[in-house]
């Protein structure tokens, strides 16, 4: 397995005391896999996203990633483990303003110690159609453009995982559905497995299988085959979990 | 008028909000103002002080001081008539412990005085004893150091050249001290009775002798006209006049200039200031953009809201000037006694509402001239462009009648300080630097962004992600560089300006003058002493060369034909020390005329200084006449002479030949060259033999001067940490503003795999690079105002002192390595899912 969640719980201290985010959460993710969050708005698929990315600490449980103890690494391991592994997509695009788009996609291949992390960054641009962009500065550009040059950032390095928050969430329809097919061919070429949060229920089915939340527990699994896709979407959404 | 209590309207309810986002704003011009109302009010307090004690510090109301002589009875007769007057001697002499070769010597200014003195103020003495009684069958007091650097103690004998007296009481205080100016040793007095046969006070000699005059219920027209009367009286005789209200004028001098110099100072850390305000009211009006979109919006006018802003920045400003205020009345009363204890003047501590106004109108119109600019571009966005541009990032120009209003402000702020410092051409050139100074920062942090962004794309850099990114960071949109390098650079160029000031006196007083300048001048060598004295040196193998030359006091009555009255030289002003000789003298350089031949008897000729001629306008041929002694002498320039007076050697501005002056009472003067170690015995010998001989040692002079130049440095550099202070709360607002931004970029960084250290390597480094570069650019700036003050105001040679400018730029770069990395711990301890979910 790919990661391995068991009996995750997250609690964060919010202005009014302890939040609870996750209850319990326990599931698995297979090489290759794509799998698709959704929920209602504060259901913690984001929450559980970042659990995954070890960007956020489980309050309880493990989350295993490549057999690796998320929650036993301090900050520095999870840092160097994301440099080797991870490669993580926002909805808000997240590049830093002071970088050009080369240097924000050099960056994690620099942070890995790659020699030639720049002669790839302007590869990676290429491939994600902003070759010509490489010298501007994230306010330069639009926001479609910014998701690009994150995808592209996000896949450098090769990670083995994808997570993606939302990738489109700020961006309208047509600049968005263009960002998934990207999205998705990233994955489809380097092999990545991948793990999007989303509210939209057509881009979830996208994927081989979507999990479903609501108020921090897993609500429903669907295993979404090409032909079912549609159909289980359009009807009751999803199958509940253990059915 | 109704748009204007809308804006007050406005105004209130947005005060509401709190001041939670002024705190640096506050700090930065209370600072300011704080200096300069402390400044100028310890400046006023001495110059009351001054005033209210002016009589007890001159010693009299009135005095009239003569050079080498005592009035004469006509001239007494005249003085006794305006009041009841007391006769003060004063010369330096050597203080010894016995009579011979053995005895221990010390230099010493000697005050002579009568059964009247002080007619104003009171001595205090060890043992508390009367002034008479200390007097009284040859008793002296003198000063504690003189006691100390003897080994002395009460009742012991101490000589003044051949007198031996008795040591009855030491000054704790001599109100009448902050007169007398700069002394080369401690305090000793005597009663003119004690000089009597000392073979100090001879025609020929040097001293002066002072009569203070106590003029019951004199008012101040009273003074002037008696001064009149007086000198007119004593027209040509060299008497000079004082009164009460110019009792210490070395000291005033001093107190005026370095008080209107630290003022100028101030006015840099204003301006420092200025920056942190101006950055501070930017981010406020950007925070309030919404709301001002949203007023807009509901139908505000541009001009309400500009009044609704400018009201709340002058609500702030006036508080932030209100805590200057007291704070800058407090300090001066907290510190003042530690003032007055090393001044010999007392200090009028209280509140002056003088300086209090100046630094209030420096503050008010600093805060106008940094926040009208942002505020005028309120007006002028459009509230749909404001809702689309929500950083705040446009950049449009304000209407024209802000700009009007701007320069007005600058113009007053400069005329004001020009005005108000009292030394209108420094602080027009202290604007004008400033001004540099800020441009030249402006354009180093532009050029550090464009080096920093250069840099940041080359291939060398590739590979070190933590020196990428904050090459990046430095040269990226939206970076902290020009705040950084602004605020710390205009704090660090006062500090390298001072800095190479000093380190260039130091060096010059240190390296060079010892090398040239004597070891002693002897003064007072009688004419009957000189072939003895000449022998002991001259025949000393230590002693390298020995200069010598007749001398007695003159005072010039008319220059070809002009009275002396009508130049306003110090060379016409009172008595000069003039010489004769047969010839110019080895080294001496002839650059107008013919020196006379060495045995000419003719018509008295004079040999004038080139320098101080071309100032009076003397010309070849010119007939200059001086009394000598109570004889008008007239003699013909003939030729002139380069005369460098910064050797330390012997210079006399008018010299005549041997024949017109030989008959004359005079003295010797004499500078003996040796080494170091032979000094002491030197000392020991001639003084032993000729106990009437003073010698000042040349060393000893430089202590004293490096002491008095290290004094002001000192006061300066006070000055100069305190633009640095505010320079440093700036600072620390950019840092706490750009905290934010930070925490984002680390969590983006530790997202992509960055581990702390990288990215606290990263935040120190680009701390580091601007702190750099602000040092670098302060002590381009820095060397240049200290290459044309000591060029142009100190008339001194420049060299760049490297180890006072290193010190600058590691100074800059940890302080801005200290303030960065205060506010790295935040942003290195988020932890990435919230802050980034946050944005989201």
């Amino acid at each position: 397995m790919v990661l391995s969640l068991t009996d995750v719980e997250l609690s964060l201290q919010g202005n009014a005391g302890m939040v609870d985010i996750l209850h319990g959460i326990s599931l698995e993710v297979a090489k290759g896999d794509t799998l698709g969050l959704v929920g209602p708005s504060g259901s913690g698929k984001s929450s559980l996203l970042m659990l995954m990315g070890g960007l956020e600490r489980a309050t309880g449980g493990s989350v295993l990633a490549l057999g690796n103890d998320l929650t036993t690494m301090d900050e520095d391991q999870l840092a160097r483990f994301r440099r080797s592994h991870m490669g993580v997509v926002f909805q808000s695009f997240h590049l830093i303003p002071t970088m050009t788009a080369l240097e924000n996609v050099a960056t994690p291949l620099e942070l890995a110690g790659a020699a030639d992390a720049f002669e790839r960054a302007e590869a990676e641009l290429d491939a994600v159609g902003l070759g010509h962009r490489t010298d501007h500065y994230p306010a330069q550009m639009s926001g479609g453009e910014q998701q690009r040059v994150a995808l592209a950032r996000a896949a450098a390095p090769r990670p083995d995982i994808l997570l993606a928050d939302e990738p489109t969430g700020n961006l309208d329809q047509a600049t968005g559905a263009a960002i998934m097919d990207l999205l998705f061919d990233l994955r489809d070429r380097h092999g990545a497995t991948l793990i999007m949060v989303t509210h939209s229920l057509d881009l979830a089915a996208r994927c081989d299988r979507t999990i479903r939340l609501v108020d921090g527990r897993l609500d429903a699994e669907t295993r979404n085959t090409p032909d079912l896709r549609v159909t289980d979407a359009a009807t009751t959404g999803y199958a509940k979990v253990g059915e | 008028m109704i748009w204007l209590t809308q804006a007050a309207t406005i105004a209130r309810r947005e005060l509401r909000g709190g001041l939670s986002g002024f705190r640096i704003f506050l700090a930065c011009l209370a600072l300011g103002v704080a200096a300069i109302a402390a400044v100028g009010s310890v400046r006023v307090s001495i110059t009351a002080g001054l005033e209210r004690e002016g009589s007890v510090i001159l010693g009299g109301d009135a005095e009239v001081e003569f050079d080498y002589r005592a009035a004469t009875p006509e001239e007494r007769a005249l003085l006794d008539a305006v009041g009841t007057v007391s006769q003060v001697y004063d010369f330096r002499s050597m203080a010894a412990t016995g009579e011979g070769r053995e005895a221990d010597r010390a230099l010493t200014q000697v005050k002579a005085v009568d059964d009247l003195y002080p007619l104003t103020g009171t001595l205090t003495l060890d043992p508390p004893i009367p002034v008479a009684q200390a007097l009284a069958d040859d008793g002296a007091i003198i000063h504690p150091v003189l006691a100390d650097r003897l080994g002395l103690e009460i009742g012991d004998p101490i000589y003044l050249g051949t007198r031996a007296l008795t040591l009855r009481a030491l000054l704790t205080r001599e109100p009448d001290a902050g007169s007398a100016g700069f002394g080369l040793g401690p305090r000793t007095i005597v009663s003119t009775a004690a000089l009597e046969g000392s073979g100090l006070v001879s025609e020929g000699s040097l001293f002066e002798v002072k009569y203070r005059m106590l003029i019951p219920g004199a008012t101040d027209e009273q003074l002037d006209a008696l001064e009149v009367e007086l000198e007119t009286a004593f027209e040509g005789s060299g008497a000079r006049w004082r009164d009460r209200r110019n009792g210490a004028p070395q000291v005033q001098r001093v107190v005026d200039r370095l008080g209107s110099f630290l003022v100028l100072v101030g006015l840099a850390g204003l301006a420092v200031g200025g920056v942190g305000v101006s950055a501070a009211v930017r981010s406020y009006l950007d925070r309030k953009t919404g709301v001002i979109a949203t007023l807009k919006t509901l139908g505000a006018e541009g001009r309400v809201i500009f009044a609704a802003y400018l009201m709340q920045i002058g609500v702030l400003a006036a508080l932030g000037i209100a805590i200057g205020l007291v704070l800058g009345t407090l300090i001066p009363i907290t510190v003042g006694p530690l003032i007055e204890a090393r001044l010999p003047v007392p200090v009028a501590l209280g509140v002056h509402p003088g300086p209090l106004f100046e630094a209030a109108l420096y503050g008010a119109l600093t805060a106008l001239i940094f926040t009208l600019w942002p505020l005028a571009r309120t007006e002028q966005v459009r509230a749909a462009s404001l809702f689309r541009d929500a950083t705040g990032t446009s950049r449009v120009w304000p209407r024209r009648r802000y700009i009007v209003a701007l320069a007005v402000a600058v113009v007053a702020l400069v005329a004001s300080s020009a005005l108000l410092s009292g030394i209108p051409m420094l602080a027009l050139y202290s604007a004008g630097g400033i001004a540099f100074a800020l441009a030249l920062l402006i354009g180093a942090a532009w050029g550090v962004r464009r080096l920093s962004r250069m840099l940041a794309g080359t291939k060398a850099v590739r590979g070190w992600p933590a020196l990428r990114l904050a090459l990046g960071s430095v040269g990226g949109p939206g970076g902290e560089a020009t705040a950084v390098v602004l605020s710390l650079g205009l704090g660090l160029t006062v500090l390298a300006a001072v800095g190479q000031i000093d380190a260039n006196m130091r060096a010059a007083i240190d390296r060079d003058l010892p090398e040239i300048a004597p070891s002693y001048f002897f003064v007072d060598i009688q004419p009957d002493q000189i072939e003895g004295f000449l022998d002991r040196v001259e025949n000393d193998p230590a002693v390298s060369r020995v200069d010598t030359a007749p001398m007695l006091g003159g005072v010039v009555r008319s220059i070809a034909g002009t009275p002396a009255s009508e130049f306003d030289h110090w060379v016409t002003r009172g008595d000069r020390r003039i010489s004769f000789a047969d010839t110019p003298g080895d080294g001496t350089r002839i650059v107008a005329g013919e020196f006379w031949p060495e045995d000419y008897t003719g018509d008295p000729q004079i040999s004038f200084a080139r320098e101080e001629a071309e100032e009076l306008g003397v010309e070849i041929g010119d007939a200059v006449t001086m009394n000598v002694l109570g004889r008008d002498i007239t003699g013909t320039v003939t030729n002139f002479r380069e005369v460098d007076f910064s050797s330390g050697g012997i210079g006399f501005v008018i010299i005549f030949n041997t024949a017109a002056l030989q008959g004359a009472p005079h003295t010797w003067l004499s500078t003996v060259y040796a080494e170091e170690s032979a000094e002491a015995a030197i000392l020991r010998d001639v003084a032993g033999d000729a106990p009437n001989i003073t010698a000042i040692r040349v060393r000893d002079a430089i202590a004293l001067v490096t002491e008095a130049l290290g004094a002001l440095a000192a006061a300066t550099s006070w000055g100069a940490g305190a633009t640095l202070l505010t320079g440093f709360i700036v600072l620390i607002g950019a840092a706490a503003a750009g905290e934010r931004g930070r925490t984002f970029e680390a969590s983006v960084l530790k997202t992509l795999g960055a581990t702390r250290a990288t990215i606290l390597t990263s935040f120190a480094l680009r701390s580091a690079l601007l702190g750099a570069a602000a040092g670098v650019v302060a002590i381009v700036v820095g060397a240049l105002a200290g290459w044309g003050i000591l060029t142009f105001v100190m008339e001194a040679p420049y060299s760049f002192e490297w180890r006072s400018a290193l010190l600058i730029v590691v100074g800059g770069a940890l302080a801005t390595l200290l303030a960065g990395l205060a506010f790295a711990w935040r942003p290195l301890a988020a932890r990435p899912a919230g802050v980034l979910r946050a944005q989201d």
